[in-house]
């Protein structure tokens, strides 16, 4: 997302996805909302992973998902987001909640680990096959 | 090749102005001191100029520094404004939203001939911040059309070298009588991590010569410290001779960046990182330093902690040039790597601008990880064994012929995870290390004899104790600082045990978990059911049998075997006791109890002395005094047979039967009164499993041996010549209750034929013990489950 210029996070869910046999566009970090909706849009990927660890990912996420849920391609594409999505304390319970309701199929906060990820990541390639 | 860089075509050096930025660090540097600079920035002018004012007084040779704020970095004046209105604190001073004015009241009476002040921001388009800083007087920064695109921002390179030509040629116009603008490359950092140096150097000195021919007169090339020293060392030295071939007659130095990656919690490893810093700027013959702070893992730093940090730097700094320790030698590529990297970039084009979007686009130059859209990405680097940063992958960057095993290799998640933190690991860990030696000394002087008294007088008979000391929780088990020593050298023994065995023919070959039968022998210990498709099966308590197999593929094999064995809950405080460990188990095809013994016995020697010698500090660490071994390393293992064993603990008031094994308490007991590890021999019939070959000369004896370690820490293995004929078996399988129908795979194998043999299994967690000295063999597991207590 446009605010957030951290990396290391993406080139990490990146080999994640790729160890599960999955195809990655990396758009990278500062990504305008535009560029990330366009991008969605022709042709739909299977996943959008949307990754935030500079503590604006609630309100950058709320923004973001119904723009993306807004195009009737992306209506029911997998789109999750997770990271570091507040600023920590109790908050970032309620954010998930609300990320939820907005349109989000999965919120992984940061102190859930990289497994939960890794077998949602995994149930969708059990779909697909 | 050469090629004119300077568009005024000078060859003669300047020397410049006395002044300026350049002119200080000449001069710092002929008097033989390392110039020092904070990463300071405060949003507050007050603040920022009491910043630079500590940073003038601190007891160092220093420059100062105004850090912009990242509302500033990314142009977005507006809102520094009006956070400046709202009194909000921002992360960094905003040199383009405060009035030019303001910044030339922070400067006035501060900045000095004898304390020049430059601003660090980290922009790709720096127009109006370089605008601000020439308003305002300064005329010295740093940055790079490469070095602050790529990592940072989602600018086209393209873009980013117009904004870069301008602003050059702003900076440059500055220059005059006793004004020479300066300007740092950044591109010896390029993400902070994981870029091999060859690259780093590269892309500063690529950039230093696109400052040179945009004007500037005077630059300095920055290497950020990455992952070792001696490569780092190396790097520095080849971003040097690069530099001398292609600045002629360009004022230029090089500046080194304290760690840019994730950085160390600890204190203690924050000043480490720092210290090891100040040393390769010293070593490598740099001319300035930027530090980083205690608080750098966690918070902006106060000026208080800068100045720590400036003074520390600087005073080792000095004892590093004192010790006039010669400089490394080490070339293991860097220069060939870098120098046709810079040579591939300047063929390009005339223009290095249009050279470098150019080598980007055609993946000369490609960052590792970097996702900006115009880096290719298709190269990969990792962390060697000895924390060298090396390519994994090159991608189309052309150094294939210079790049040792260019063959690519897979980086996976996990490896990138660990690299990332690599340093921050190193220096914590050492930073743990030491401040847990005196406690830990404490902990320590409680000896495994006086473990063993105490449980002999007070044996627990309640069922399941758990000793003092067990871990609450596996983080607590897995981050302590014993443990991770404990396991690194249980690493580098077993890395000694395969090194030995494989030497001498051995070949490892893996074992099987879960088997229709499992031996029987294991004293006390029950066995593990699992249901098999059905089928009641039994996990290994010890492999035995398959190794016997196993010489059908080899005549001399090995396992590194995992074994459970439920063990009776009273032995849960032994210290000596795990319900699942491992042994080093190797068989030997036509071997007698002999052989096996100069086998074991060598073995045991071999995996001692490389510990000893190659981990001298970790066993310090641990309190465990390495004459401990002199005997075990010099001269051969003593020999007492059952019999005279038995002797030997009546003689001291042990009631230990003739007819039986020898109990773990008498094994203490015996283990305390060696100096020197202790084989036991030819224990009697009944005592052990049909495996365990019977004396054909002495009848009721059998061919077998135990290896008791000295100090009171007991039995470390068992061994045996076994049965292997089909008769013998069967008989002494009924003799011990065994049911031969069980065993049905296994006799028929050995009714068709199989090797006689030697063997012995060796205990890892017990050898680990005692090499370090634990007072119990749970420390030596990561996930040690002791018998009867819950454990993960």
């Amino acid at each position: 997302m446009e605010s957030d210029s951290h990396t290391w996070n993406l080139v990490f869910l990146q080999l994640v996805l790729e160890e599960l046999g999955h195809r990655v566009t990396n758009l990278g970090a500062c990504v305008p909302d535009q560029v990330l909706v366009d991008r969605c849009r022709l042709p739909p990927p299977d996943l959008i992973v949307i990754s935030s660890v500079n503590g604006h990912g609630y309100n950058d996420g709320m923004r973001l998902i119904r723009m993306l849920r807004s195009q009737s391609e992306l209506a029911v594409t997998p789109i999750v987001i997770g990271g570091k999505l507040g600023i920590g304390g109790a908050d970032d319970l309620r954010y998930s909640g609300a990320l939820l309701a907005a349109g989000f199929d999965a919120v992984f906060q940061d102190t859930a680990g990289i497994e939960s990820f890794r077998s949602y990541a995994r149930s969708l390639s059990g779909q697909a096959s | 090749m050469t090629i004119d860089i300077s568009s005024a075509g000078r060859i003669v050096p300047i020397e410049p102005a006395p002044g300026s930025f350049g002119g200080f660090v000449a001069r710092a540097r002929r008097s033989g001191g390392l110039v020092v600079q904070p990463r300071m920035g405060m949003s507050s002018p007050r603040t920022m100029r009491e910043g630079l004012a500590a940073t003038r007084d601190a007891s160092a040779t220093t420059v100062g520094t105004i850090t912009l704020d990242s509302y500033t970095r990314v142009g977005g004046h507006s809102a520094a404004r009006q956070a400046l209105a709202d009194g909000v604190d921002l992360n960094g001073y905003p040199i383009v939203a405060h009035d030019r004015d303001v910044t030339r009241g922070v400067l006035r009476g501060v900045r000095a001939a004898n304390f020049p002040v430059q601003v660090r921001h980290g922009s790709a388009a720096p127009q109006d911040i370089f605008a601000a800083l020439v308003a305002a007087g300064l005329d010295a920064t740093e940055g790079g059309p490469v070095s602050y695109c790529l990592p940072y921002s989602r600018t086209p390179i393209r873009e980013s070298v117009d904004n870069w030509v301008q602003c050059c040629e702003m900076l440059a116009e500055r220059a005059g009588p006793g004004v020479e603008p300066h300007l740092e490359t950044f591109g010896g950092c390029m993400l902070g991590q994981l870029c091999p140096p060859s690259l780093l150097v590269a892309i500063s000195a690529l950039e230093a010569m696109f400052f040179v021919q945009h004007g500037l007169r005077s630059v300095s090339l920055s290497y950020a410290q990455q992952t070792n020293p001696a490569q780092d060392e190396e790097a520095v030295r080849a971003l040097r001779r690069i530099a001398a071939h292609f600045l002629p007659g360009i004022d230029w130095h090089v500046v080194i960046y304290t760690y840019m990656g994730v950085y160390p919690r600890t204190p203690g490893g924050a000043r480490g990182l720092l210290e090891a810093a100040a040393r390769l700027a010293v070593r490598s013959g740099s001319e300035r330093l930027i530090v980083k702070t205690e608080a750098e893992a966690h918070r902006i730093p106060t000026i208080a902690e800068n100045v720590m940090a400036l003074e520390a730097a600087a005073a080792v700094a000095v004892a590093e040039r004192d010790r006039l320790q010669p400089a490394g030698l080490d070339d293991t590529g860097v220069y060939a790597e870098a120098r046709a990297l810079v040579d591939a970039v300047l063929s390009l084009d005339p223009d290095i601008g249009r050279g470098l979007t150019l080598a980007f686009e055609r993946g000369y130059l490609d960052v590792p990880y970097c996702l900006h859209p115009d880096n290719l990405g298709r190269t990969r680097s990792s962390i060697d064994s000895d924390g060298r940063l090396r390519w994994a992958s090159i991608g189309s960057m052309p150094i294939g012929h210079l790049v040792a095993a260019a063959k690519p290799r897979t980086v996976t998640s996990s490896d990138l995870l660990r690299a990332l933190s690599y340093v921050e690991r190193e220096f914590d860990d050492a930073a743990l290390n030491h401040s847990n030696r005196r406690h830990l000394a404490d902990s320590l002087s409680h000896r495994p004899d006086d473990t063993a008294e105490t449980t002999m007088t007070e044996p627990n008979t309640t069922g399941a104790g758990v000793p003092d000391g067990f871990p609450a929780s596996p983080r607590e088990h897995l981050s302590s600082p014993v443990t991770r020593t404990v396991l690194r050298i249980q690493h580098r023994m077993l890395t000694a045990a395969r090194e030995h065995l494989s030497a001498q023919g051995f070949v490892e070959m893996l074992p099987p978990m879960i088997g229709p039968v499992t031996d029987p022998g294991a004293r006390g210990a029950k066995q593990i059911d699992i249901d098999y498709y059905g089928h009641r099966y039994k996990l290994m308590t010890s492999a035995i049998l398959y190794k016997q197999a196993s010489l059908l593929a080899f005549d001399k094999i090995f396992y590194v075997a995992p074994n459970v064995r439920l063990e009776p809950l009273e032995t849960s405080t032994t210290g000596r006791h795990l319900a699942e460990f491992h042994q080093i188990d190797v068989e030997v095809a036509g071997a007698s109890r002999d052989d096996i013994l100069h086998i074991l016995e060598d073995l045991v020697r071999g995996i001692v002395r490389r510990v000893v010698e190659e981990m001298p500090d970790e066993l310090e660490f641990l309190g465990r005094d390495t004459s401990a071994f002199t005997e075990l390393l010099s001269r051969p293992f003593e020999r007492r047979t059952h019999a005279a064993a038995v002797r030997d603990l009546h003689d001291i008031g042990h009631d230990q039967s003739p007819e039986a094994e020898i109990d773990w308490q008498a094994e203490v007991k015996l283990s305390r009164k060696v100096s020197h590890p202790l084989f036991v021999t030819d224990y009697p019939k009944g005592s052990r499993g049909f495996y365990d070959r019977e004396s054909r000369t002495s009848p009721g004896q059998l061919c077998n041996f135990d290896l008791i370690a000295p100090e009171g820490y007991g039995e470390l293995c068992s061994g045996s010549e076994r049965e292997h004929e089909y008769g013998r078996i069967v008989s002494r399988m009924r003799e011990t209750g065994e049911n031969p129908a069980k065993y049905g795979w296994y006799l028929q194998l050995v009714r068709e034929g199989i090797p006689s043999s030697a063997g012995f299994g060796l205990g890892l967690e017990r050898l680990t013990r005692y090499v370090t000295g634990l007072d119990a063999v749970w420390q030596a597991n990561a996930y040690p489950k002791l018998p009867g207590v819950k454990s993960p």
